[in-house]
């Protein structure tokens, strides 16, 4: 038992299928997916396992339609797992018990959960009695949340004249009323501006400090992954690709370094192409990528052929690694 | 038990927030109304006519009575649910400690209420202006008997629609249509809300009152006119009672079987 103790959220070998109708297009495929229609079965997760220690903050990464959204839905109780065990907390999520639904929160950035035609503060009510959250408890929190995401003047205002930043942020407070041990956010920052973005991200991390909140995020903005995560699960197609720090990530998975030389004299350019990708020329500064493989030799050539006056070696950035996670090219290198 | 006061109190918020709509509602009801005492009224230009077993003070009762039967009964929030469903906007509620149909039988309480308040005021203002004779059920007895039926009714159209909203479960494209069928087609037309069921032979009345539809309006309407009595009365409802349990126990089900194919679409 001591093994559901130390880990907040455990994952093993978990897998979801979904039955979908397929239909072909047009009017034609329309009639005949009518009388005769045609059943596939999309395998979403294949068979994951991870674990997840209290106060952690992972990011989720992986293209569209990895299994990320999924994994988080049935983490927090909405779709039936078809194989597999997770427990969180100690509960089998698919219960749904008041007691595990009050230590959780989704928020999910395009998924609303204010009165559209309310003002905000009515649906935080409904929420205070809802999580039976007391009296005291709940002005207590709702004035730090409040003040952190600096909503105090939106409360009152019909959520439908809000803009989508700020309303996000009242969808965060009405979410972490109940100050949940464990937080999914799925796209937190999705169609944020850039302040609107920083203050999220600024909200979300003094909320892992301050309540030693287990957070998983899931997100496609790379300022959120590199802020927030130390730890990143790397998903696609199903099935997990990575699971570690993010400084392991760009080790295992960087195929390129880049190296910066400055010329001294304004040389031949071709001559640069033929050592590396030339990804940047403004002189004296030119700036190469090159397989890791190749590296010693490309240096070595360079200050061969060309009058270097200094050069340096670096890792690629995280946020290429990154980019190429979500375009789904981490799993053609596995194999 | 806080927890559904507040949803009552915020339900209640809601619909005063869409006045308009809620305006134009209400106006619908009365309109449908005139029309309908208007026919009748023309039939029954004698006043000592008896058709079907109805004279024309009985038969302008049941058509007030459709009235406030409507906005008792089949005025529900419900309607909502199946739209929940397909677009996924069940999830907000299947995060959080509620119960699902205790919420929506709240906020059904709350709108009908609010409807009822309305279907009163109406009531009056239609009677100064038609000034109808009515007819006025005394016996305590079958007041009671209507008090009982009528509260059964509500909670079985609430039920039924339940049921009927679950199809995007399996169909999300079916929700709307699966509803119009539902309500349209069998709650207004087989539960008398358009015309009392004895008009049509006896044959298909005996069948229609083998189902859940005539409990809903038409049986309280003879009720409280005091066509139904005694034992018909108990009997009516006792089979009232059977189709709520049967209907209830058939909603659990359904709702679990859902809830695993359930796919919280919407992401």
């Amino acid at each position: 038992m001591s093994k559901t103790e130390e880990k907040a959220i455990i994952v093993e070998h978990l897998t979801k299928n979904f039955e979908v109708n397929v239909r072909e297009k047009g009017l034609k495929g329309s009639i005949s997916s009518l009388f005769s229609p045609k059943k596939k079965t999309v395998r979403a997760l294949k068979n994951i396992s991870f674990t997840i220690k209290p106060g952690e903050l992972i990011g989720f990464i992986g293209p569209n339609g990895a299994g990320k959204t999924t994994t988080l839905k049935i983490l927090s109780g909405l779709l039936y797992p078809t194989a597999g065990f997770t427990q969180v907390l100690g509960f089998d999520p698919w219960e749904r018990r008041p007691d595990y639904l009050k230590k959780i929160a989704l928020v999910m950035g395009q998924k609303n959960q204010l009165w559209w035609d309310l003002p905000a503060i009515d649906t935080l009510e409904l929420n205070r009695a809802i999580y039976e959250i007391p009296k005291r408890e709940y002005e207590e929190t709702l004035s730090e949340l409040v003040s952190i995401l600096d909503v105090k003047k939106l409360l009152n205002v019909a959520v439908r004249r809000l803009s989508l930043g700020q309303r996000m942020r009242l969808e965060l407070v009405a979410a972490l009323l109940h100050t949940p041990q464990i937080l999914f956010l799925d796209e937190p920052t999705i169609g944020l501006d850039l302040v609107a973005q920083q203050k999220v991200r600024d909200f979300i991390y003094e909320y892992n400090r301050r309540h030693g909140a287990t957070i998983i995020i899931t997100s496609h903005n790379m300022d959120d992954l590199i802020d927030l995560a130390k730890r990143v699960i790397v998903i696609d197609h199903g099935e997990i690709l990575f699971d570690g720090d993010l400084g392991e990530l760009v080790k295992q998975f960087a195929k390129e370094k880049i190296i910066k030389v400055y010329l001294s004299r304004e040389d031949d350019i071709k001559g640069l192409e033929k050592i590396g990708k030339l990804k940047k020329f403004e002189f004296p500064q030119a700036i190469l990528s090159v397989s890791r493989e190749t590296t010693a030799v490309a240096a070595a050539e360079l200050l061969q052929q060309f009058a270097v006056s200094d050069l340096t070696i670096e890792e690629e950035p995280i946020e290429e690694i990154i980019r190429r996670v979500f375009k789904g090219e981490m799993r053609k290198r596995k194999k | 038990m806080n927890k559904y006061l507040q949803v009552f109190k915020i339900s209640f918020a809601q619909e005063f927030a869409y006045r308009v709509n809620f305006i134009m509602w209400r106006v619908r009801n009365v309109l449908q109304i005139f029309l309908v005492f208007f026919l009748w009224s023309t039939v029954f230009s004698d006043p000592n006519d008896i058709i079907f077993g109805y004279n024309r003070d009985k038969i302008l009762t049941y058509v007030f009575g459709i009235l406030i039967m409507k906005s008792l009964v089949l005025s529900s929030k419900v309607v909502d649910v199946s739209g929940e469903i397909s677009r996924g906007d069940l999830t907000n509620y299947l995060l959080k400690p509620v119960n699902y149909f205790k919420y929506w039988l709240t906020r059904d309480l709350s709108s009908k209420a609010l409807n009822l308040g309305f279907a009163v005021f109406e009531f009056l203002l239609l009677y100064l202006v038609l000034k109808p004779s009515l007819y006025f059920q005394t016996d305590i007895i079958q007041l009671a008997g209507f008090s009982i039926i009528t509260l059964l009714a509500i909670f079985l159209f609430f039920v039924l629609l339940f049921i009927v909203s679950f199809v995007p479960f399996w169909a999300p494209e079916l929700g709307w249509g699966a509803q119009f069928l539902i309500i349209v087609v069998a709650t207004e037309f087989l539960s008398g809300g358009l015309f009392p069921l004895d008009i049509l032979p006896s044959g298909i009345q005996g069948f229609l009152y083998l189902t859940p539809f005539p409990y809903l309006i038409f049986f309280p309407l003879q009720v409280f006119l005091g066509k139904v009595t005694g034992l018909a009365l108990i009997k009516g409802i006792l089979i009232s009672i059977s189709w709520s349990l049967i209907l209830f126990y058939s909603m659990k089900r359904l709702w679990y079987k859902g809830l695993l194919v359930y796919r919280a679409e919407g992401r």
